[in-house]
């Protein structure tokens, strides 16, 4: 309900269209016994019409191709495509480089126990330190869009900054299920977390949720959106009680 | 195929006036429509699903420009100082007095801009602009009123145009 004389919001309110039914007549009506108050709105609706006018134009430019979206969507494939043949590159690069190769090859080994390639992977990388990262974030939001170049519409990186873990460095890495990435957390006393994505592989092992440990290293794992994901931490540190995802 | 592409398509010309309306240059326009599209498409599973996805565009375009304005000044501002001039000025368009309305729109400032085509010409609603500036409504209310005045003063020629000349 608006009270009178009108406030000047009220006028700009009442020029564009989002008064209430009720309080518009009741403004009309004071606008009707005001011509002073009413020239300054005209005024203002007479503005708005000629940008109107004026910018109508701009909407019938001819189309550009370039801007058809199910192309851009094309594009952005065919990037991710290429960032995943980098990656596969790198990888096999680990191979044959004979410092890596006797773990990679275990990392490229099918997975016999659930996501035994993120506990891989987090000794490979968080803990011998063997090679340098893919990407390095700036904080969660960057980090997530790396991701987001190589996997369509996956479950979100877990938020872990309650406990002090932040996204520090991300690496790609290719396995017998196809694409694998690793985000590492790191907290201020440079303990270290992994949160690893991959597809389930050909035989769609989705996995229910569950955790388990194995060699000083505790993984929780499960499934979501198409893919498989596990949460790696030496099993000596004590887990961030908000692992739930 | 997705049913979003096909919503896109459909804004693609709104879009495409937006950026003109804020890079005043058709081809850097479509740049800038091209990245928002990328972007949306991206991140599309981050939209949340109430918020309007006209709203939702403009300010991921918004954002984009505002970023890459402010790239170009700075480049601008070293170029003027190892070339001793500014090119990054239209200056003619800069001294012309306003003599219609929409030469006064070009006059306003980025955000005067903004405000104006999506309140009187678009017609987003108060809230959807105050999410979109991530501001609170009243100052959504009290900047367009500004920009009103501004523009109602420059068509009337009230206030000549800035009587900075550049000199070159």
């Amino acid at each position: 309900m608006i009270s009178l004389p009108p406030s000047e919001r009220d006028l700009h309110a009442y020029v564009d269209h989002q008064l209430l039914e009720s309080d518009r007549r009741v403004l009309e009506t004071y606008l009707a016994a005001h011509p002073d108050v009413a020239a300054q709105v005209h005024a203002w609706q007479h503005d708005a019409q000629l940008l109107r006018a004026a910018l109508g134009g701009a909407l019938q430019q001819p189309a550009n191709p370039d801007l058809d979206p199910a192309l851009i969507r094309q594009r952005i494939k065919r990037q991710s495509r290429r960032h995943l043949a980098t990656a596969a590159v790198l990888l096999i690069a680990v191979s044959l480089g004979g410092i890596g190769g006797w773990h990679a090859r275990e990392v490229s080994q099918p997975a016999q126990l659930p996501m035994a390639d993120a506990m891989q992977a987090f000794r490979l990388f968080a803990q011998d330190g063997i090679m340098p990262a893919d990407y390095k974030g700036q904080g969660g939001g960057t980090m997530q869009a790396w991701l987001d170049r190589y996997f369509n519409q996956a479950h979100r990186l877990p938020d872990l900054s309650a406990s002090g873990f932040t996204p520090v460095s991300g690496r790609l890495l290719a396995t017998e299920q196809g694409a694998a990435a690793m985000v590492l957390y790191e907290d201020p006393q440079g303990r270290r977390i992994s949160f690893y994505i991959r597809p389930p592989g050909p035989e769609n092992g989705f996995l229910p949720r569950g955790s388990r440990s194995a060699d000083g290293l505790q993984a929780q794992y499960w499934s979501g959106a198409g893919y498989n994901y596990a949460v790696v931490s030496p099993a000596d540190q004590p887990t961030p009680t908000m692992l739930k995802f | 195929m997705h049913e979003l592409d096909e919503q896109l398509r459909e804004l693609i010309p709104r879009l495409r006036r937006f950026a003109v309306s804020l890079t005043r240059n058709a081809s850097s326009a479509d740049d800038l429509v091209q990245s928002t599209l990328e972007r949306a498409i991206i991140r599309w599973a981050d939209k949340r699903v109430e918020s309007d996805l006209r709203a939702w565009l403009f300010s991921i375009l918004y954002r984009q420009f505002l970023d890459a304005h402010r790239r170009t000044r700075r480049y601008a501002r070293m170029l003027e100082f190892f070339t001793g001039r500014d090119d990054a000025q239209p200056s003619v368009e800069r001294t012309v007095i306003a003599q219609s309305t929409l030469q006064a729109f070009d006059q306003l400032n980025t955000e005067q801009r903004a405000l104006l085509l999506w309140v009187s010409v678009e017609g987003l609603s108060y809230k959807d602009v105050a999410e979109i500036l991530d501001v609170p409504l009243g100052t959504v209310m009290s900047r367009l009123s500004r920009a009103r005045q501004a523009l109602r003063q420059l068509s009337d020629g009230e206030i000549a145009s800035p009587s900075l000349r550049i000199l070159k």
